[in-house]
């Protein structure tokens, strides 16, 4: 297939020689360039993956480089340690290296990537859920280097994650993007938070509550799934299959709708959980290792995390579900130094700097090692909730109604509809095709 | 006037007419003006000329060439180990072919418009010659451009920087609403291509039985309308109550006051807005002074909000974020219009203020019979460009709302829409989070209309009725 | 004369009356421009209030906050963060300002001017495109005039920045046509007389004349890098804070992973922001009041 492709690109090629004979050179390389990514990647799994890295750094950095990284605004200063130690690693090649970096934050960074990608920084950090559309866009170059390496190294979870058609897209960063159950030991015992039930009624016996945020269609999933329904990718890719309209959808609609109105519940957005944390509302609430901070910070001593507890569904108590989460590291096709970028991308995510990022940004690795040396009680939590966390793969036309569908619960119903009809109208619009 | 004639009617005078020199400076513009003894516009007018022609040769031509189809070679890349660089194919970029032939389009008209001029203009140098008379030389020439023809100087730049960068990007705008220009369709990576009149049939309810954009448009346009008409009469009539009632000579440091309310329009408006919408949020502080005053509570009672709502859903549900943004608008909107009002007002003739006073007229009467009407026939016009600004009213709506708002309606959720976007924010979100930019462009052409039909009705009325005052 | 000291009485108890009610009315007269006064002024007392609180997110159950400190305003004066460039943002849009002013200021007087004061073929016609043209959505060419700027290689640029937004400033002549059209025609025509050229009488007459239109303009054009941060954020798209506006700067402060750690500091910056331009305003303010009624007395 490959090489299909790379021969029509020489035919491409040479015909564009006649109209600009500035190419020629690149042109004339091209069908050795792609034996020679063929035979890489066959002794790949032979040499000593150092020596490939080796080689590509002394291609890449004969000449001066200017690479841009884009990370989260909290990783800025991490970031900057670890390019200053990649261009002491690699500075000796001859050429001069030069990492600008620049803040996007990695649930956005799909918004601002494929607004144009030719614009967009080489080296990039983005959250999973975004890997299937960047792809799509052509946003993301294959991990051709090492990707084997990369596969090897990190847990299959999160390559799993960095993987469309069995081709890997990205370099996994971190393992615990996922949400689980924060909550105060001091309110709360460990049989406490094992259901949702207990925790709102303790909660509201002390007018105190219990947040999550219903209303995003990220956590919704949690009782969909949990009760066992089904929510994925289409086979095309871009289309979203979703069964939340099948029995018992219709109640866990009602449940939702319940526990929202429970006076022991709130439904809290991630940017209004800090306020009410240290105001002294939440005994406990779902969120991500984003917040461990903040909860750790209000809580104190007290502060504890555990796996998602179970809610009541018809009169069963039921197991919530829960997305897992990766942050990736992509690296740009458009950049004009693809190769150094993904060196950096996967220096970015050496075990060595996975594990910094987890001890000056609590960051849960994806390297087997770092992960296996990491120890907090937000990733314990994560590895516990991860029986029950699903990859996160659906359509573009998924967030929006599930966003609806939840608003309406946490808006207790207000025009009164039968649940079936609301789940009818959520899975029209989720499953609805993507206009083409 | 039956003596002037048109543009073309002159230049196909002058070309008939016109001596060996002035029909070849249609095609090489300098030839004409050597012909006619003016060496240096010669060498300026084809200097411009080459500029315009080698744009077209190197830049238009190879673009226009693929308008048809807007490109059919998709991108292809291969990571090439020895270089550690992409190669990439030779391949089309129906955006920038778009791009290229709307300015190529933009440029052959000037040049045609521009060798028309030329032509004229060496017809009248003819004549001046056949009659004897001496041409003008070049600091003459240069000197008719800071006299009669000054207008020219002080239009040139401003013009071209509005083709450049408003009218050349509505033009790519139009054209994408008929194409398929959307996620699934993104240049570099893939190409887009002409679609007809689909986005239009999308719109108006065809387009497939999933489609709720018909939907949803009527929703979206029904509210926008309703938001410009309050956002211009609220703020217009606050505006002037406030003003006289600062300027009244009962009020004391009528200056104080002024100053008061303008505080808040130095204050960056985008400041205060997400200021403000922090402050209505659901958990916010306004909630929590609404809740403690138990004013909250007063409202469960009367029934006006949901037993199951704890808080005031002042941004997060329909009516009360209709309610709340048309508010918040008064509060931004009122001081600018009581500037305004207030400079208005003090220009009233200070003779019909006193011949009203001797006739007896109370307070009342004076602001309908005069002040009123003074004030509408003074801002009329400015009423019916603040009404089309507030369709366009992108700040205050998106501002407040992105993030917050979540609608509760599936049908407007799948295309999309909240309740309480215009047109505008609704369009600005497909194109910057969808990426949906065929039906952005028809939602704009929407816009358009609607913004256009509205002023020309008003400004028809308007006319029609200084014509029967005068 | 009992009778007429009767009279006397009953006149000053009317009197009195009256002036009873004069003062009621005025007190409740007053009462009512304070308690808009008051609303006017709740929310920007929050962000001043804000800007000083000890507590950097958002505090959602004190309106006056627990603490008072400096140290969101020498945060981010002094101590910039990835987060927080407020120098460099000022700087920039600063510089970006200074250049719109001036170029805008002049398109938009060489315009107005034009069609207000010359006659030519053509005019008419002008005038209609431009009104058509407003007629347009600007946020929908936005993505068009992106490429556009891409294509010169002018993003992420302020000089490209600076282009977008004098380009098409041309287009807002209306106001500053209206105060033209109010200057005598007898003026120019006495000057056109003496031998002046138009050109003189634009610069040497007119312009003169037109204090508070061009105090009105400058203003304007000044104060749309300050405020526009749809366009900014579009051209602006490294990704890198420093080369950002205040504008972006400030918005982007608020988003999601922020808010909870620099809203107070986002009250110091827009404090800051509008400071400068209350400044601006106090000192222009009867020119602007001046210009903007004058134009539209006639737009």
């Amino acid at each position: 297939m490959k090489k299909q492709i790379s021969l029509a690109l020489a035919g491409a090629m040479a015909l564009s020689l006649a109209a600009c004979g500035g190419s020629a050179s690149t042109a004339t390389s091209t069908p050795e360039a792609a034996s020679a990514a063929e035979s890489t990647a066959a002794s790949t799994e032979a040499a000593a993956d150092g020596d490939v890295l080796d080689q590509a750094a002394a291609a890449a950095f004969s000449q001066d480089v200017t690479l841009t990284m884009w990370g989260a605004e909290e990783d800025q200063d991490l970031l900057r340690e670890i390019s200053d130690k990649f261009i002491e690693k690699y500075g000796n090649y001859g050429g001069k290296i030069t990492i600008n970096l620049g803040a996007q934050s990695e649930k956005e960074a799909k918004d601002t990537v494929l607004t144009d990608p030719t614009a967009a920084a080489d080296v990039f950090a983005f959250a999973d859920d975004q890997l299937n559309e960047l792809v799509k866009a052509g946003a993301l170059q294959e991990v051709q280097l090492n990707a084997d390496d990369v596969k090897s190294r990190n847990t299959p979870a999160s390559v799993d994650a960095a993987t469309v058609d069995g081709k890997l897209y990205a370099y996994p960063l971190t393992a615990d993007n996922g949400y689980f159950m924060f909550y105060d030991k001091s309110f709360f015992t460990e049989d406490d938070v094992k259901s949702l039930d207990t925790m709102m009624e303790k909660a509201a016996a002390a007018g105190k509550k219990v947040s999550m945020d219903v209303a995003n269609g990220w956590y919704l999933y949690s009782f969909y799934a949990g009760a066992g329904l089904n929510l994925g990718l289409a086979d095309d890719g871009v289309n979203t299959v979703c069964n939340w309209n099948e029995a018992p959808g219709a109640d866990v609609t009602q449940a939702v709708i319940d526990i929202c109105k429970n006076p022991g519940f709130i439904s809290l957005k991630d940017e209004e959980f800090t306020g009410k944390l240290k105001d002294g509302t939440l005994v406990a609430g779902v969120n991500g290792t984003w917040r461990a901070n903040d909860a750790a910070e209000a809580w104190g001593d007290n502060y504890a995390a555990c796996k998602l507890p179970t809610y009541t569904l018809n009169g069963e108590q039921v197991q919530m579900a829960s997305f897992s989460g990766f942050k990736l590291i992509g690296v740009n096709p458009h950049s004009a130094n693809v190769g150094a970028a993904m060196l950096l991308a996967d220096f970015v995510t050496n075990e060595e700097n996975e594990e910094l990022r987890f001890k000056e940004r609590a960051q849960g690795p994806s390297n087997t090692n770092a992960l296996a040396a990491a120890s907090s009680p937000a990733l314990t939590a994560v590895v516990d909730q991860s029986e029950y966390a699903n990859l996160q793969r659906v359509g573009g036309n998924f967030w929006a109604s599930a966003e609806t569908l939840g608003s309406i619960c946490v808006n207790g119903n207000p025009d009164g509809k039968d649940t079936q009809t609301l789940v009818d109208d959520a899975v029209a619009g989720i499953t609805a095709p993507v206009t083409q | 006037m039956p003596g002037e004639k048109n543009f073309f009617q002159t230049f196909g005078k002058a070309f008939v007419k016109g001596d060996i020199f002035t029909k070849v400076s249609f095609l090489v513009w300098g030839l004409g003006y050597i012909g006619h003894g003016q060496l240096m516009k010669a060498l300026l007018v084809t200097l411009v000329e080459g500029l315009g022609l080698y744009f077209l040769a190197f830049y238009g031509a190879p673009n226009l060439a693929k308008f048809g189809t807007l490109g059919t070679v998709k991108m292809e890349m291969v990571f090439d180990v020895t270089t550690m660089k992409n190669v990439v194919n030779n391949y089309d970029n129906s955006f920038e072919i778009l791009l290229m032939s709307m300015i190529s389009f933009v440029v052959i008209a000037a040049l045609i418009a521009a060798a028309m001029m030329v032509v004229t203009s060496n017809y009248q140098l003819q004549k001046i010659r056949a009659a004897g008379k001496k041409t003008n030389s070049f600091l003459q020439d240069i000197n008719v451009y800071l006299n009669e023809k000054f207008y020219v100087t002080l239009l040139t730049l401003p013009v071209l920087g509005v083709v450049v960068f408003t009218i050349v990007p509505l033009f790519i705008l139009i054209a994408v609403a008929f194409t398929n220009y959307d996620q699934q369709h993104m240049p570099p990576n893939d190409l887009f291509t002409w679609v007809g009149l689909t986005n239009f049939f999308t719109l108006f309810g065809g387009g497939g039985m999933t489609s709720t954009f018909g939907y949803s448009f009527a929703k979206v346009l029904t509210w926008t309308l309703v938001w410009a008409f309050f956002a211009t009469f609220t703020t217009f009539f606050g505006g002037i109550l406030l003003a006289m009632f600062i300027n009244d000579q009962k009020t004391k440091c009528p200056k104080l006051w002024r100053t008061l309310f303008m505080v808040t329009i130095a204050v960056p408006q985008f400041v205060t807005l997400l200021l403000v919408r922090n402050f209505f949020s659901n958990n916010g502080i306004f909630n929590t002074m609404m809740a403690n005053a138990g004013v909250t509570d007063f409202l469960h009672n009367i029934g006006l909000l949901d037993k199951g709502l704890s808080y005031i859903p002042f941004l997060t549900q329909p009516s009360w974020a209709m309610f709340t943004i048309i508010m918040i608008n008064i509060w931004i909107g009122v001081p600018y219009q009581m500037l305004i009002s207030t400079g208005v007002l003090m220009n009233i003739p200070a003779d019909m203020i006193e011949a009203a006073r001797i006739d007896g007229a109370n307070p009342v009467q004076m602001f309908f019979r005069i002040k009123l009407p003074y004030l509408l026939s003074v801002q009329g016009p400015s009423l019916v460009t603040d009404f089309v600004r507030n369709v366009n009213n992108f700040n205050v709506i998106y501002l407040l709302t992105q993030d917050v708002f979540v609608t509760n309606n599936q049908q407007l959720a799948q295309s999309n829409a909240k309740e309480i976007d215009l047109l505008v924010t609704w369009l600005f979100r497909l194109t910057q989070e969808y990426y949906n930019y065929k039906m952005a462009a028809v939602l704009g052409i929407m816009v358009f209309i609607v913004c256009a039909v509205f002023t020309v009705v008003c400004f028809h009325f308007i006319n029609k009725k200084e014509a029967t005052f005068s | 004369m009992s009778t007429t000291t009767i009279n006397d009485a009953a006149v000053q108890k009317q009197l009195r009356q009256g002036r009873v009610k004069k003062t009621i009315f005025s007190i409740i007269r007053h009462l009512i421009l304070a308690l808009l006064a008051f609303i006017w002024l709740v929310p920007i007392a929050w962000l001043l209030l804000t800007s000083f609180s000890t507590d950097k997110g958002i505090n959602f159950t004190r309106f006056v906050p627990e603490g008072f400190t400096l140290w969101n305003y020498t945060s981010i004066m002094t101590a910039p963060d990835s987060v927080a460039q407020f120098p460099r943002w000022f700087m920039n849009t600063l510089v970006v300002a200074c250049f719109n002013c001036v170029i805008s200021t002049c398109f938009v007087l060489m315009v107005a001017y034009a069609i207000s004061c010359c006659r030519f073929k053509g005019r008419r016609l002008l005038q209609n495109l431009s009104v058509t043209v407003n007629l347009f959505p600007g946020v929908l060419a936005m993505i068009a005039v992106y490429f556009v700027l891409k294509y010169m290689n002018l993003t992420n640029s302020y000089a490209g920045l600076i282009m977008v937004y004098a380009g098409s400033s041309g287009l807002g002549y209306l106001i500053c046509k209206g105060f033209f059209d109010t200057v005598p025609v007898s003026l120019r025509e006495a000057a056109k007389l003496d031998g002046a050229s138009e050109a003189r009488i634009f610069f040497q007459i007119v312009i003169p004349m037109s204090r508070p239109i061009l105090v009105y303009t400058i203003i304007n054009s000044f104060l749309m890098p300050w405020t526009d941060f749809v366009m900014a954020k579009m051209i602006l798209n490294s990704g890198v804070s420093t080369d950002w506006t205040v504008a972006i700067g400030l918005y982007n402060m608020l988003q999601k992973a922020l808010i909870n750690s620099y809203f107070s500091r986002f009250c110091a910056g827009g404090v800051l922001v509008a400071i400068p331009i209350s400044i601006l305003f106090v000192i222009m303010q009867k020119f602007y009041v001046e210009g903007i009624t004058s134009g539209a007395a006639k737009g």
